[in-house]
């Protein structure tokens, strides 16, 4: 995949808010008030929805990618890892194929993502753990995810709403 | 240029919406089948491996385990458990809170532990999934 210096400058810009959004949700512990593991707003997926639609698919999985690794560097956790990674990599694959059906908008994307991304997660908490009690979280956190997606499906609707004037989306 | 994402919701957003809920439901109707809080036991597991197990009859104390870098403090009493404390980063395993039925367990990620109550005689009481 070849980039132009205009790609590459907003893959590194998107990869560095996807960064802060992350950081970001932590001030808005949803753990809290759902106290299940992996309950969180996923503000990032905002960045991943953009990218897709924006700039590509191969650009898309090199943010999660950088994300992913550099969010597990930061935190100095690299358990984390195989969750964040199997999560977005779940959510980005369902994101690919929803935002295929032409018919479906930009919110059921994200709520399917979001979706996906639960399931990935849960996923490596399956292999991680060797037990299947994680599967009992499931339920809660499908649910939480038609909230959470929805919410990041409005954001990144504002999102194109506000850039549509620029040529950002021209490439 | 790309073809911009309908920014609008559709129909067929909704039908992506009842998928996860009927999925989120079958999930649910399936695993959370009642179960009371007669002869539960408390199954230990450290990485999937089996490390205590703890009758709930008539179980009053404290337990601590330990896993790397994180010890957690397990409180039973008689019919349930609760994580009392954890110095795990996350927490999430303490606000679980109280666990009561056969079928729930609590979750300690950073630490690896899980712990999950067996037994607990059906609740007559509670909704079968199969009916017939």
């Amino acid at each position: 995949m070849k980039l132009t210096t205009k790609q590459l400058t907003l893959c590194a810009l998107l990869t560095a808010m996807a960064l802060a959004l992350s950081y970001l949700e932590n001030l808005f512990p949803l753990s809290l008030a759902i106290p299940v593991p992996g309950v969180k707003l996923g503000l990032a997926n905002i960045v991943t929805v953009f990218a897709l639609y924006a700039l590509g698919l191969g650009e898309a999985l090199l943010i999660l990618l950088a994300r992913c690794f550099l969010g597990a560097l930061f935190a100095g956790n690299m358990n984390a890892l195989v969750f964040s990674l199997l999560g977005a990599l779940s959510a980005l694959g369902t994101m690919v194929l929803l935002s295929r059906r032409r018919a479906l908008s930009i919110y059921g994307v994200s709520v399917g993502g979001a979706a996906a991304h639960n399931c990935g997660q849960i996923a490596a908490a399956l292999l991680t753990l060797g037990s299947t009690a994680p599967l009992y979280y499931l339920p809660v956190l499908l649910a939480v995810s038609l909230l959470t997606g929805g919410l990041t499906g409005l954001a990144s609707a504002c999102l194109f709403r506000g850039l549509r004037h620029t040529d950002l989306m021209k490439g | 240029m790309r073809p911009s994402p309908k920014l609008h919701p559709t129909a067929w957003d909704a039908l992506v919406v009842l998928c996860v809920a009927a999925l989120a439901i079958a999930l649910a109707l399936f695993q959370w089948r009642g179960g009371t809080s007669q002869g539960l036991t408390a199954v230990v597991s450290v990485d999937g491996t089996e490390i205590d197990r703890v009758s709930l009859e008539d179980a009053a104390g404290e337990k601590t385990y330990q896993a790397g870098a994180y010890t957690l403090t397990v409180e039973y009493a008689a019919g349930s458990t609760r994580v009392r404390t954890s110095n795990c980063p996350t927490q999430d395993c303490v606000h679980t809170g109280v666990v009561s039925r056969g079928g729930q367990s609590i979750v300690c990620l950073p630490a690896r532990i899980v712990i999950r109550l067996e037994g607990g005689a059906p609740d007559p009481d509670a909704v079968d999934a199969v009916l017939g």
